[in-house]
């Protein structure tokens, strides 16, 4: 029995020995997996033609908390000279493929890490502009750092991307900041609490209650108590729904907006639609916010 | 940019330089996205260990294939199959109570699956061995223990690996420590077995009799009882807690068909479970679905197959010998069938 072990052991250790991770050499497109399709976006910007970029969660209708990963996508993740993930608890499945090799220095991008937010914390990122803004610049660090030649096309890249791209991204940011800064809003998810921040919104919305429908968890009695006291007391000039999370709760609460004819605005938690990118997407939700907030404020 | 989020292997491809032969390899005919199946058997095994994730996949089923079918093969021999299962599910409120916990994953496993063993084995011994009081026992065990986990998952209410890879498993992202943890403990597993095996044999067998020749029949059964509660433990992080009775009664009960040779029917149960799991994970592979629906699969099949070849070659042979005392062999036979 132990013989039988032993020499199954050592014939996969034998196999073993003729694969070893990809060695990045000095030329060549970079090739690139992101976890999640809204990194993937700016990753595939900023790299322009000089990088590949593969997303692993593209389907809006997917729910990346609860995502099951394939063998291809082990594949795609080995095969990576860069690893981009959210972390903070948000894809754990993608860290878990990761941990099946040992990694060079440098292959993972965890954005977790790089933002210095621990597990339990908002992993939400994406819809902070000013995570986003730091991410940008880890992107852009770990492509020079691998085609240190090429510095100045990705210094070129990113300048165009944060002036160009993003631009109006950026002016619907300050526009709906400027117009209507303390304006109080409900919102389904914790997903629109850093974007809500940055646009000096009032989110009068229990954090908890945001943060249990992110989590699939139990909303106590007297969030839910709340919640619903501020719309049926039209306390929320807009109502704001994660579209790609919505529980049993946010149901209920939605059809109590309804009928207080509260406007609701959709967001989504990855690019909708999955051909946009992450500006685009970015965009056309913050001017829907816009229109909901005139029509609200009036 | 519609074509942001895809990737263009064949650009890639071409602009790879000499260096990167093996990313080439890899890159190759799109192995990285899609490998595929051929009749060449060779470039299907290199594919398949091309990637360290799957070399590691294979190395740990492969072990975990050789504990489960000896393992599985005392567990049927003794017909403790539910308390097997009831180990193995085990996995669930071990795995919840490791992450409210913050540590790994497979110490929850192995604490549970360990913890719920030493019960089920003193409870019944105590009791005086009848096979309905252990079977009561462990189905209360069993319940108990679904619902602490249940329960534990509320308590975290934070954001929880996805539960169907608790339940079904996943070959995906097993790491080197994770491999060398598996091989040490198949190795006292297997050095249990190479020390008490003959006695434990007797004792599963035929109890009393085991008895009056002063075998330690209790002890034997509480330590077998805790060894198969590791083995579970073990299986579940590779197929997952629901599907562990693929490997663990499975390759066995295949055996015990084709045999009634003690020592063949062993080595036929490890070469049935290792066969399962290198085809299981090979399909998966190749196919991009879940390896556990695979593993069940093929085990399943070689049971049916075994079952048609057993049924044909036994019914003759036994009508020729014709009545004669029941021998240790019949004992392994009846047990396999009705187990």
């Amino acid at each position: 029995m132990l013989g039988a072990l032993a020499a199954a052991a050592a014939m996969l250790a034998l196999a073993a020995c003729g694969s070893q991770q990809p060695r990045s050499a000095g030329g060549g497109r970079l090739q690139v997996v992101a976890a999640e399709n809204f990194w993937g976006s700016i990753a595939a910007q900023l790299g322009g033609d000089r990088v590949d970029v593969h997303s692993i969660i593209v389907n809006p209708a997917t729910d990346p908390h609860e995502y099951e990963p394939t063998p291809s996508d082990a594949r795609a993740i080995a095969a990576s000279q860069i690893t981009i993930v959210n972390g903070i608890g948000y894809d754990e499945w993608a860290l878990r493929l990761l941990a099946a090799e040992s990694q060079p220095p440098h292959k993972v991008l965890d954005v977790g890490r790089l933002l210095h937010l621990q597990a339990g914390a908002n992993p939400h990122q994406w819809y902070s502009p000013e995570s986003v803004q730091r991410v940008i610049d880890a992107i852009t660090a770990s492509y020079t750092r691998l085609r240190p030649r090429q510095a100045a096309y990705f210094a070129a890249r990113r300048r165009s991307f944060e002036t160009v791209a993003l631009a109006g991204y950026h002016a619907l940011i300050a526009k709906i900041r400027q117009r209507y800064a303390g304006v109080p809003v409900g919102y389904s998810e914790s997903i629109f609490r850093p974007l809500g921040e940055a646009l000096g919104l009032k989110l009068i919305t229990p954090y908890s209650f945001a943060k249990a429908t992110a989590e699939g968890a139990e909303v106590t009695a007297a969030e839910r108590e709340q919640v619903d006291a501020q719309a049926r007391r039209r306390e929320i000039a807009v109502w704001v729904l994660n579209s790609q999370n919505v529980t049993p709760e946010v149901r209920r609460v939605d059809e109590i907006v309804r009928a207080a004819h509260i406007p609701i605005v959709t967001i989504t938690e990855t690019l909708s639609p999955a051909s946009e990118d992450f500006q685009q997407w970015q965009a056309s939700q913050l001017r829907r916010l816009a229109a909901a907030l005139q029509q609200a404020a009036g | 940019m519609p074509m942001a989020g895809a990737i263009r292997w064949q650009t890639a491809l071409t602009a790879l330089e000499p260096g990167d032969e093996l990313a080439r390899r890899r890159l190759g005919r799109g192995a990285a996205m899609s490998p595929h199946l051929s009749p060449d058997l060779v470039s299907d095994a290199q594919q398949l260990l091309a990637y360290t994730f799957m070399v590691h996949a294979l190395i740990a089923a492969s072990i975990v294939a050789v504990m489960a079918a000896v393992t599985g093969w005392f567990m049927v021999l003794r017909r403790e199959s539910f308390a097997g299962h009831t180990l193995s599910v085990m996995a669930f409120p071990g795995a919840a109570a490791a992450i409210l916990a913050g540590i790994p994953v497979a110490f929850g496993y192995f604490a549970f699956s360990g913890g719920a063993a030493l019960v089920i084995g003193a409870g019944s011994v105590r009791r005086g061995r009848g096979g309905g009081v252990q079977a009561a026992l462990t189905g209360t065990v069993q319940a108990a223990a679904l619902a602490l986990g249940f329960l534990l998952l509320g308590v975290y209410g934070g954001l929880l690996e996805s539960p169907t890879s608790l339940l079904f498993g996943s070959f995906l992202g097993i790491s080197a420590t994770q491999v060398v943890s598996l091989a040490v403990l198949a190795v006292g597993v297997l050095a249990f077995f190479a020390l008490v095996g003959r006695p434990l044999l007797f004792a599963s067998v035929d109890g009393a009799v085991a008895s009056a020749h002063r075998v330690p029949v209790k002890a034997l059964s509480i330590s077998f009882m805790v060894v198969l509660g590791l083995t579970a433990a073990a299986i579940a992080q590779v197929t997952g807690a629901l599907l562990v009775l693929a490997l663990l009664v499975a390759p066995p009960a295949t055996a015990m068909q084709l045999t009634p040779r003690i020592g063949v029917s062993l080595l036929l149960s490890i070469l049935t479970a290792l066969v399962t799991v290198w085809l299981g994970l090979g399909l998966a592979y190749f196919t991009n679905y879940a390896a556990g629906f695979f593993i069940t699969t093929v085990a399943f099949t070689i049971y049916l197959a075994a079952r048609l070849i057993g049924t044909l070659a036994w019914r003759p042979r036994r009508e020729m010998v014709g009545p004669r005392p029941p021998s240790k062999a019949d004992g392994l036979r009846h047990a396999s069938v009705e187990g």
